[in-house]
């Protein structure tokens, strides 16, 4: 007898440390569904529900091991009912249950489905009974006929999608070709084969061979030394700054550019 | 009698201080159309629009140790419609938290003597091409997809080659300074494309 008893505990503390496990996956995968949705992976899913899996199994064994005894066989009974809050049965339901009242108990204590639930459950078994024997075979037979067309069909769908996976993995996308376009329409590179040869783009300061006639800035440059803060006057508003020496000639040079350029033929 | 004072720098401060997000890369022809099914898919409903655009960049040297680089855009197959010239910054890669190139930019949409003006004020051009293309909306966002086709006699845009058998994919948001949140948007967008496309912030300088 009391070594029945022992067995009874033992078995509950496995149950419950069971419990506990799987409740603490739960718990975590949803977080995780609820909190990291945005960023959550498929094979991360996988493996909560593998882990889940697992428990329910481990769970499964632990109830059906035969030195478990049979816990329908054991009745509980409410001894006391109260609807005063109960901080005890509230720390241990981790705040779930408030209180152990008439309310509460029939839906914590039961052992049976819902009378609703037990109803359908006896129409079917009716259903079933009133079957023959030869009519429910043929039932069978044509259900797994279906079924194994159907896993047939999915399994045809799934290499098929395969060999069509693979066609994305041919090429949808050169970097080769990233980094050219991309040049060309950062600096230009590539672009202007009509140029000579080992031209500058922007930003490779003073390496600039420009196209002759193409533009008479280099002169102005050169003439309008003073105007190193304002780089943008053009030749004639240095003029008009009033800065007389070789000034002139950097305007006849920018002028006749101007319109030499080869844009405007 | 004294020059008016020209306005060096244009783009900082005062109301146009916006900045430009961007993310690149590039498509095959032969996927092209799956591209465009899948953008098609993902943006906005709206008609599917194509453009074909003439882009002209001048620059402007001054004694600077890099010159300033003006784009003038026009439209080749929409007559009438106003040029555009695009003031672009220096590109920054900023780190890892942004998830997009930022360049600060300035767009205007200007008459069509453009170039004769920017001539006038001593640019000159340093190299022309033609982008042909898809263009797409999604929310603030806008994906343009173009193939760069470069002009064989200068000026002449009736005989042009492209440059590359792939098509240029460039995922772009112009937003007030300092709005880095909208690369977070870009970022997820451009995980909705892989594998077909791998939109990256690309340095062009690492390029030059």
């Amino acid at each position: 007898w009391q070594r029945e008893e022992k067995q009874l505990e033992a078995s509950l503390d496995a149950l419950l440390s069971q419990v506990a496990d799987l409740k603490n996956s739960l718990g975590s995968f949803i977080y995780k569904l609820e909190n990291e949705y945005d960023r959550l992976t498929w094979p991360s899913v996988l493996d909560s529900f593998a882990l889940l899996s697992g428990q329910l199994n481990t769970l499964n064994k632990v109830l059906k091991h035969e030195k478990t005894p049979l816990f329908r066989n054991q009745v509980i009974i409410p001894l006391v009912l109260s609807p005063d809050r109960d901080e005890d049965l509230m720390r241990q339901t981790e705040g779930r249950v408030p209180v152990f009242s008439h309310e509460v108990v029939p839906d914590h204590l039961r052992t049976k489905p819902d009378p609703e639930v037990e109803e359908q459950e006896k129409q079917l078994t009716t259903d079933a009974a009133r079957i023959g024997a030869d009519a429910a075979q043929k039932q069978i037979q044509s259900l797994n006929k279906m079924c194994s067309n159907l896993l047939e069909k999915i399994s045809k769908e799934e290499r098929e999608s395969e060999s069509g996976g693979l066609r994305p993995n041919k090429q949808t996308f050169n970097p080769a070709d990233t980094n050219a376009l991309v040049a060309a329409v950062a600096f230009g590179k590539g672009l202007s084969n009509w140029r000579p040869s080992g031209s500058s783009g922007p930003g490779q300061p003073g390496a600039g061979t420009i196209l002759a006639g193409a533009s008479g800035l280099q002169q102005v440059q050169m003439a309008g030394a003073p105007s190193q803060q304002q780089p943008m006057l053009s030749g004639v508003q240095m003029a008009q700054a009033g800065q007389p020496g070789k000034m002139p000639s950097g305007i006849k040079t920018n002028i006749k550019s101007a319109s030499m350029h080869p844009y405007q033929r | 009698m004294e020059a008016p004072p020209v306005t060096m720098m244009p783009v900082t401060g005062g109301t146009i201080n916006m900045m430009e997000y961007l993310l690149q890369g590039s498509v095959l022809d032969h996927s092209l159309e799956s591209l465009i099914h899948r953008l098609r898919g993902l943006c906005d409903n709206m008609e599917p629009e194509t453009f074909l655009d003439h882009e002209m960049v001048f620059l402007l040297k001054g004694q600077q140790a890099s010159p300033f680089v003006l784009r003038a855009r026009r439209s080749m197959d929409r007559a009438g419609a106003p040029w555009h010239l695009r003031y672009l910054g220096q590109p920054e890669m900023g780190d890892k938290n942004r998830h997009a190139l930022v360049r600060n930019c300035v767009d205007i949409a200007t008459s069509e003597n453009l170039t004769d003006f920017l001539m006038e004020m001593g640019f000159r051009m340093d190299h022309e091409f033609v982008a042909k293309g898809h263009l797409f909306r999604k929310g603030i966002m806008k994906i343009m997809v173009y193939k760069i086709f470069r002009i064989l006699v200068p000026g002449n845009t009736d005989s042009t080659e492209a440059l590359s058998l792939s098509y240029l994919v460039e995922l772009s948001v112009v937003a007030p300074a300092g709005q880095d949140v909208v690369s977070d948007d870009m970022r997820n967008f451009a995980e909705q494309l892989k594998p077909l496309v791998h939109l990256e912030k690309i340095d062009p300088k690492r390029l030059m």
